[in-house]
């Protein structure tokens, strides 16, 4: 049985019940991320808000970039991340404050950030259509490699640098006698 | 709502607004780093989001998100490998230590 | 001849230059080069004063210039350095130079055993460069140039014994009350220059008509201020008795002779000036003749041998200021002439005397000197017999002169006070030689015996200004109003005595001339007596021989209405005390108080702008946390305030 537009009581439609959804675990999940006092739930939240993310991609079809995100994001950076939280874990972490004296200002400037990012967008008229366009993958892949090529080869690059220069600032000294080591 | 352009942007500026508001208040330094990572997919959201509905930008936008995302992990491992090494000299993931540079 | 004249300044400004680089390496030799390059100027300047007064050689009636050389070549404000010579000018020459050789050879013996002798020396030479300069000037910029180095070196020769303190006090104390005249005569100076656009003399005289009336009467006060000053009258007197800290050669030369003529000079130099402006005149009248009685009175009871000289000096430039006032110009400068020798000799003499009883100057503790130093006494006595003004000697004329210009100018006060004085001056001085000479001796025992006559050196000047002590009266003043030294100045004069309408009558010894010369005679007959009956007298050639009566002076002292008169005068009225409370203590308040204000408000506000800066700059400086998330808030809310701002404004 094909899959209607509408659920079929009400005449809501999937698409946007999904993306009320995910949008709700994604702002969920980022507030979680920036509000809980035990780091490693917060990596978890992250987790789990590149994942609605990546729902939101094929929402807006682009399956690639929502397979890539999951291949990155959730497959190495929360990895990365949560190694990196138990590599610089302190005894005493979940017992003090998680936020700074100034995150009274922090709040308000956010909000007004927020404020202003709605206002604008809703005040302009975009020159949009009123449909979601699917990406074809092929067509990514030609743009990729045909006018994008030179921004490939140096992101190629920068992930080199990057591994290096990671193995580089992380590499633990040597062993000398009577050095104190973290 | 999921159809119009306005939502993705709205909802992306919010995600970057909560990415903000964890840079500035957390005091962590793996939690601004994951605040930045939020900061960076609300940027990417817009791309796609643009790319979705502007049919001159459709392949261009996804070509952009990518590369965004290729940076973004390479930017990540850097700061991490930043932190873990400050961590060794401070003994403390708390940038409130990380004033030596104050008058 | 003219051209010789520069010759006159050359010799004792290279005096002056070679003994003051070269002296301290030479100091038993310094003072060959000092004494040649005086005489040397004495021959000149006795030459060219020769040809300038026998109006020959290119010189005129009235004298000329030459100029030397272009001073100050500004836009709109030239001076030349140039001398004039006439016969005003030839006059002051020959005393200053005579005066000035005599008191160089004093020197040699008086200075003979000082260390310092080779800067006595310069300083001596600088003073005769510097008083010929303001005599040779022939515009008033070079004259005050002069002028001022006169002040200099009189500063420096009365400090002479700087280690000592009271000198260098004194010293300090003649210079700024000197400077308290100068004032007046740069804004004299500065007055002739807005007013006539030149400064040269000779050009100021004959445009001085065309000056308004106000101007007139301003620049000749002002330029009578700084004779004030220089010449020691009231009220810029206080600076002479206490010069008297100065070796006596410099009290001599300086104090006597020379540099306090300097305002007579000034003022008989710009008689065109002053005969424009006769309210100016009865000013210096009045102020010349009361700085005479005021200075004679004060004589009456000092103890000390160089102060009474010094006061008496004041009260003799007072004479000189009340005739140049009542129109006697050349009573003036005969009576200038007349008492720089007799001055002059008497402070020498004191000077014998100083260094006869073992350098002391109280003079309650001589007496009895007379048949001790002879020639030292006589030369003495020749000099207070001329300064009483006993005929034939030289003081009489000069001083009958000035009295009767004051009285039949018309004015009789002045001649009054001036015949008074006559008698005060003859009482003090032979007190003076009473208390010295005569009487029996108080000299401190163990001085006693060494009590000795001086070299040659200092006695042969003594002898040498005795003789025209004695004899320039009758030389160039006899007959009265017709002698030589009327022949030669009347040029000078002649245009303002015609200005001023007083037609001079011929001297009449039986008419008035005589009757007041009978009585300033007389009165100084008497008052001669009253000191010798007071202080002693023993003159075994006249047969004059009493003791000194101290015990009638010491009664007179204490007598009701006479003792706050006799503590008046010994205090000097005074006038040392008002003006160190003036100038001293509420002058000394008053610079507390702008010291004060300097250091509180200027200077704190200077510094509070840089403390408020280093305040400043600690507050900004809590910006800088070095926490990365506090930099970024500031980012945050300046992105936020552009963001806004750009919705606000722009849409």
């Amino acid at each position: 049985m094909p899959i209607t537009d509408t659920i079929p009581m009400t005449g809501i439609r999937w698409d946007d019940v999904l993306f009320i959804v995910l949008a709700a675990i994604l702002i969920g999940s980022a507030l979680l991320v920036v509000t809980l006092r035990d780091i490693i739930r917060c990596g978890l939240a992250l987790t789990s808000s590149f994942a609605a993310l990546a729902g939101i991609y094929v929402l807006l079809g682009n399956p690639l970039v929502a397979a890539t995100q999951v291949l990155v994001y959730i497959g190495a950076v929360s990895v990365l991340l949560l190694f990196a939280i138990m590599l610089t874990q302190t005894k005493n972490a979940p017992t003090r404050l998680a936020f700074q004296t100034q995150a009274w200002a922090a709040a308000v400037a956010a909000a007004v950030i927020a404020i202003v990012i709605a206002v604008t967008v809703t005040a302009t008229t975009w020159p949009s259509s009123s449909q979601r366009l699917w990406t074809s993958t092929s067509d990514i892949a030609t743009m990729l490699f045909g006018t994008y090529v030179l921004p490939f080869e140096a992101v190629s690059v920068l992930l080199t640098a990057a591994v290096v220069g990671g193995i580089f600032l992380a590499h633990r000294e040597a062993d000398r006698p009577g050095e104190d080591q973290v | 709502m999921s159809g119009s352009l306005d939502s993705y942007l709205v909802l992306s500026g919010l995600l970057f607004a909560i990415g903000s508001f964890g840079f500035l208040a957390r005091r962590n330094a793996i939690s601004m780093l994951m605040s930045i990572e939020l900061m960076v997919n609300a940027v990417n959201l817009s791309v796609v989001a643009f790319g979705a509905f502007v049919p001159k930008l459709q392949t261009h936008a996804a070509v952009i998100a990518l590369i965004v995302i290729a940076v973004a992990a390479a930017e990540a491992t850097v700061g991490l490998a930043i932190v873990i090494a400050i961590y060794r000299n401070k003994k403390t993931p708390l940038v409130d230590e990380y004033d030596s540079m104050s008058q | 001849m003219i051209n010789l004249a520069p010759l006159i300044l050359l010799f004792p400004l290279l005096g002056f230059v070679l003994t003051g680089l070269f002296g301290r390496s030479f100091p038993r030799e310094a003072h060959r080069f000092a004494m040649g390059a005086v005489v040397a100027s004495w021959v000149v300047a006795s030459f060219v004063a020769a040809a300038a007064l026998t109006h020959g050689f290119g010189f005129g009636d009235h004298g000329t210039g030459i100029t030397l050389w272009r001073w100050i070549p500004a836009i709109g404000f030239t001076a030349d350095v140039g001398l004039f010579v006439d016969s005003l000018t030839a006059c002051l020459l020959l005393v200053v130079t005579t005066i000035g050789m005599l008191v160089h050879v004093y020197s040699l013996g008086y200075m003979e055993h000082d260390p310092g002798r080779w800067r006595f020396f310069a300083y001596l030479n600088l003073f005769m460069f510097s008083m010929l300069l303001l005599v040779l000037a022939d515009n008033f910029l070079l004259v005050f140039a002069g002028w001022e180095l006169v002040g200099l070196c009189s500063y420096l020769l009365i400090g002479f014994w700087y280690p000592r303190r009271s000198a260098a006090v004194a010293a300090k104390k003649a210079f700024l009350v000197n400077r308290v005249g100068d004032m007046g005569f740069a804004l004299g100076i500065m007055a002739i220059w807005t007013q006539l656009g030149t400064l040269n003399m000779q050009d100021v005289f004959a445009k001085f008509g065309a000056v308004p009336h106000e101007w007139q009467i301003a620049i000749a006060a002002l330029l009578f201020c700084g004779a004030v000053g220089k010449s020691a009258q009231f009220p810029l007197h206080v600076w002479l008795p206490d010069a008297m800290e100065g070796p006596t050669p410099v009290s001599a030369l300086i104090h006597a002779a020379t540099m306090v003529n300097a305002g007579v000079y000034l003022i008989a130099r710009a008689n065109p000036i002053f005969g424009h402006a006769s309210e100016v005149m009865v000013v210096v009248a009045a102020i010349g003749i009361f700085t005479a009685i005021l200075a004679a009175s004060i004589a009456f009871t000092q103890t000390d041998i160089k102060r009474v000289l010094a006061y008496s000096t004041l009260s003799q430039l007072g004479y000189m200021f009340a005739s140049l006032g009542v129109g006697a110009w050349t009573a003036a400068i005969f009576h200038l002439m007349t008492h720089g020798f007799f001055k002059g000799l008497l402070f020498l003499d004191s000077g014998s005397v100083i260094h006869a009883v073992g350098d002391e100057q109280d003079m309650r503790k001589m007496g009895g000197l007379w048949r001790k130093i002879p020639i030292t006494y006589t030369t003495m006595l020749i000099g207070a017999v001329a300064i009483s003004g006993v005929p034939p000697l030289a003081g009489f004329f000069s001083k009958d002169e000035v009295l009767g210009g004051a009285f039949k100018n018309g004015f009789l006060w002045v001649w009054a006070i001036g015949f008074v004085v006559a008698g005060m001056t003859a009482f003090y001085m032979f007190r003076l030689i009473g208390m010295t000479f005569w009487g029996p001796s108080n000299v401190d025992p163990e001085v006693e015996p060494h009590i000795h006559e001086s070299p040659p050196t200092m006695t042969r000047p003594l002898i040498l200004l005795a003789i025209p002590t004695a004899l320039l009266g009758l030389a160039i003043g006899f007959p009265p109003e017709t002698g030589l030294l009327h022949q030669w100045l009347s040029p000078v004069f002649a245009g303002t005595i015609a200005a001023g309408g007083h037609t001079e009558a011929a001297y009449n010894f039986f008419g008035i001339d005589g009757a007041l010369a009978i009585a300033t005679t007389a009165l100084v007959a008497v008052a001669i007596v009253a000191a010798w009956r007071l202080f002693g007298v023993e003159i075994p050639v006249l047969r004059l021989r009493a003791e000194p009566r101290l015990e009638e002076v010491e009664a007179a002292s204490q007598a009701p209405v006479l003792a706050q008169l006799y503590r008046g005068s010994a205090a000097k009225w005074w006038f040392d005390d008002l003006n160190d409370l003036l100038f001293v203590r509420i002058g000394g308040r008053v610079a507390n108080a702008a010291w004060w204000f300097d250091r509180t408000v200027v200077d704190g506000t200077v510094n509070g702008i840089g403390t408020v800066t280093t305040g400043v700059g600690i507050g900004l400086r809590r910006v800088q946390t070095g926490r990365v998330q506090n930099y970024a808030l500031g980012i945050a809310f300046g992105l936020i305030a552009m963001a806004v701002g750009y919705l606000v404004i722009v849409r």
